[in-house]
């Protein structure tokens, strides 16, 4: 890594740094970061924002639970994967659902790197390596 | 049948109860064998990775932003955007003696088309080396066979002796003898049902050789019968750098379980040379910052936590022991390049082997002025030590003498008869190669040399003379060599019963 790119970097961990409300990636906060940097543009100003977005990304990635089914979820259901999850981690996790038939039953949860997978193709996936 | 469909049916209720949890990230980029993945954010160093296709990886290098994996095996498959998956588990290996007389890669799978390896058990291939209160000093002899080793650089069992010398000295023969020697001992001994006989079983790791050179080592091996005592772990020149890096870890997981369990045994590494080039090579493509000779800052450690794992363990603790033989390559004899005095600094010792006395004919090519074995002299049995005490003195001393005996003519009587005598201990440790001489044949030999018998043998016929002596032993005086093995000492009896047999010898050879 050049020290160019490392300066980028650092840069950009201390924007998301003022973007943080008490733990949390706010609209507000970063909506004001995005203003200031307009307004006084820094230099690699295309690429500070580059990495601006990569951390935040990562970041609400971390606050995000991904729920994919396969046939049908409840409200109910959604919120209490998401109020378990929040308690797991510590930090209000965000539910976003979409429907995947590829699981052909149940449901996967991914939150940043972690993935709970209780679908149908899952289990038939391990079945399979157990077998093999 | 019925059984089965109801096993596969408990099963799966019991899946379906079951949620996967897994750790993920995305390949971000892929070349040469190297994935860099982002994400995997619970990932352990050396841990495996899972690929698509099955493809597995270890992370060795863990950053801020991403994880360096190397992919063991064909990575071309991989793409940016593919999952990769944490497994929880470090790289492994099956040991035990199911491997014995196999043939298997870094992963411990065989190569060599025998079927499956019957193993129930698995070693992590990075493991502590053993502490200080679970060692013991060396203190069993390890023969080679090779009498220039036994009788003047004595290995002991958990040494590890280090072979180092140019290209085509003779490096892998030494190691190959070795082998062989403890599968003789082993027959003898295994034969004999003497309850307090102890096996050495071998593992030869071949890093970065032609496949053709390993077949050839297998074939001497299976020849000789050695192969039944013996383990091959290979990463040819062929395979992945990764691979190259990991076969010696492979192999001393699968010496360690023989140490652990209260057995000895014997592990080339032929070569480290190539193996710390396979490291820079996957540090340089990881991108890790490069020190001297382009090889990265940790190359040390790289062969020190390896060679470390050779011990030799307290009764309290199993009383088993791993002998280390690594072998170096030096180009143009450079004893001071960067790998040779890392290794020379690690080890108990070096066997260094000369160009010039291998192109003049003594082979095995042994620099005795440069060899030495820090702690295989307490090993050494008495019966050796009584009849080669001063032979690396003499020798060395001759070395000297001949160089400069080279620019005169006028010699007095007292150097002509050190000159006479060293030419004569040089024949006599000219040794063919796959051929070790059982220890209580070399007492045998090496005893007439000392008490000058073989002062009136022509220097060219001293080899001839040095087997005619074990041939006559072996056919007429196998009772006497038993005696020396089981003995391991030269009391009076002994000795007069030697001298009888030596008297009887020569008048034989004379005639």
């Amino acid at each position: 890594m050049t020290k160019k790119d490392k300066q980028i970097k650092e840069y950009a961990k201390l924007l998301l740094k003022v973007s943080m409300d008490g733990g949390d990636l706010t609209v507000e906060r970063v909506e004001g970061v995005l203003a200031v940097l307009e307004k006084n543009p820094p230099r690699h100003y295309a690429s500070v924002l580059k990495a601006y977005l990569k951390l935040a990304q990562r970041e609400v990635a971390k606050s995000t639970a991904v729920i994919s089914y396969a046939g049908s979820v409840s409200p109910a259901a959604v919120e209490a994967i998401r109020s378990q999850l929040s308690s797991k981690y510590g930090r209000t996790i965000a539910a976003q659902t979409e429907q995947d038939d590829s699981l052909i039953a149940g449901v996967k949860v991914i939150v940043d790197c972690d993935v709970y997978d209780a679908s149908a193709s899952a289990a038939l996936k391990e079945l399979e390596t157990s077998l093999s | 049948m019925s059984s089965v469909i109801e096993q596969i049916e408990k099963q799966i209720a019991n899946l379906q109860a079951k949620t996967v949890t897994s750790n993920t990230g995305k390949i971000v980029q892929t070349a040469d064998g190297v994935a860099k993945v982002d994400g995997l954010s619970e990932v352990m160093y050396n841990e495996m990775i899972e690929f698509p296709g099955g493809t597995i990886g270890i992370a060795l290098n863990l950053e801020e932003d991403e994880v360096g994996c190397v992919v063991l095996g064909e990575s071309t498959h991989l793409k940016e955007g593919d999952e990769a998956k944490c497994t929880g588990t470090l790289l492994s290996i099956p040991v035990g003696k199911g491997l014995l007389g196999r043939v298997v890669n870094a992963l411990g799978q065989p190569v060599d088309g025998k079927g499956p390896i019957e193993s129930s058990d698995v070693y992590p291939l990075e493991k502590i080396a053993p502490g200080i209160i679970e060692r013991k000093s060396v203190d069993q002899p390890l023969m080679t066979g090779i009498m220039a080793i036994d009788s003047m650089i004595p290995i002991g069992r958990g040494q590890r002796e280090l072979i180092i010398g140019d290209r085509g000295t003779g490096k892998s023969t030494i190691a190959i003898d070795t082998i062989i020697n403890q599968a003789k001992i082993n027959k003898v001994g295994l034969a004999s049902g003497d309850p307090n006989f102890r096996p050495v079983y071998s593992i030869y790791v071949a890093v970065g050789q032609k496949n053709a050179n390993v077949a050839r080592t297998l074939n001497v091996l299976e020849e000789s019968g050695a192969l039944q005592y013996t383990i091959i772990v290979t990463a040819p020149a062929s395979d992945s750098a990764a691979n190259q890096y990991l076969a010696p870890y492979a192999g001393a997981a699968v010496g360690e379980w023989f140490m652990d369990n209260g057995m000895d045994a014997l592990i080339v590494y032929d070569d480290l040379s190539k193996h710390a080039a396979a490291y820079r090579q996957m540090s340089l493509v990881l991108k890790r910052p490069s020190g001297r000779e382009a090889y990265p800052g940790d190359v040390f450690y790289l062969h020190s936590r390896l060679l470390e794992r050779s011990a030799r363990i307290n009764e309290e603790n199993g009383n088993g022991s791993l002998t280390a033989l690594p072998i170096i390559e030096t180009l143009a004899g450079d004893l001071a390049a960067y790998i040779p005095t890392n290794v020379i600094s690690i080890t108990d010792g070096q066997i260094f082997l000369e160009t010039d006395l291998f192109n003049q004919g003594i082979r095995p090519a042994v620099s005795v002025g440069l060899s030495v074995s820090r702690v295989g002299s307490s090993a050494q049995i008495k019966a050796t030590k009584q009849v080669a005490g001063k032979i690396k003195l003499e020798l060395a001393q001759f070395r000297e003498l001949a160089a400069f005996a080279q620019f005169g003519s006028d010699l007095d009587a007292k150097t002509k008869a050190q000159l006479d005598r060293g030419s004569r201990i040089v024949e006599l440790f000219k040794q063919p190669a796959f051929n070790p001489v059982p220890i209580e044949e070399q007492v045998a030999v090496l005893w007439a040399m000392q008490n000058n018998y073989f002062d009136e043998v022509d220097v060219s016929k001293v080899v001839a003379a040095s087997n005619s002596v074990r041939d006559f032993f072996v056919s007429r005086k196998e009772a006497l060599l038993n005696k020396i093995r089981e003995q391991a000492k030269i009391d009076d009896a002994l000795a007069s019963e030697l001298k009888a047999a030596i008297e009887e010898w020569k008048s034989t050879f004379s005639a």
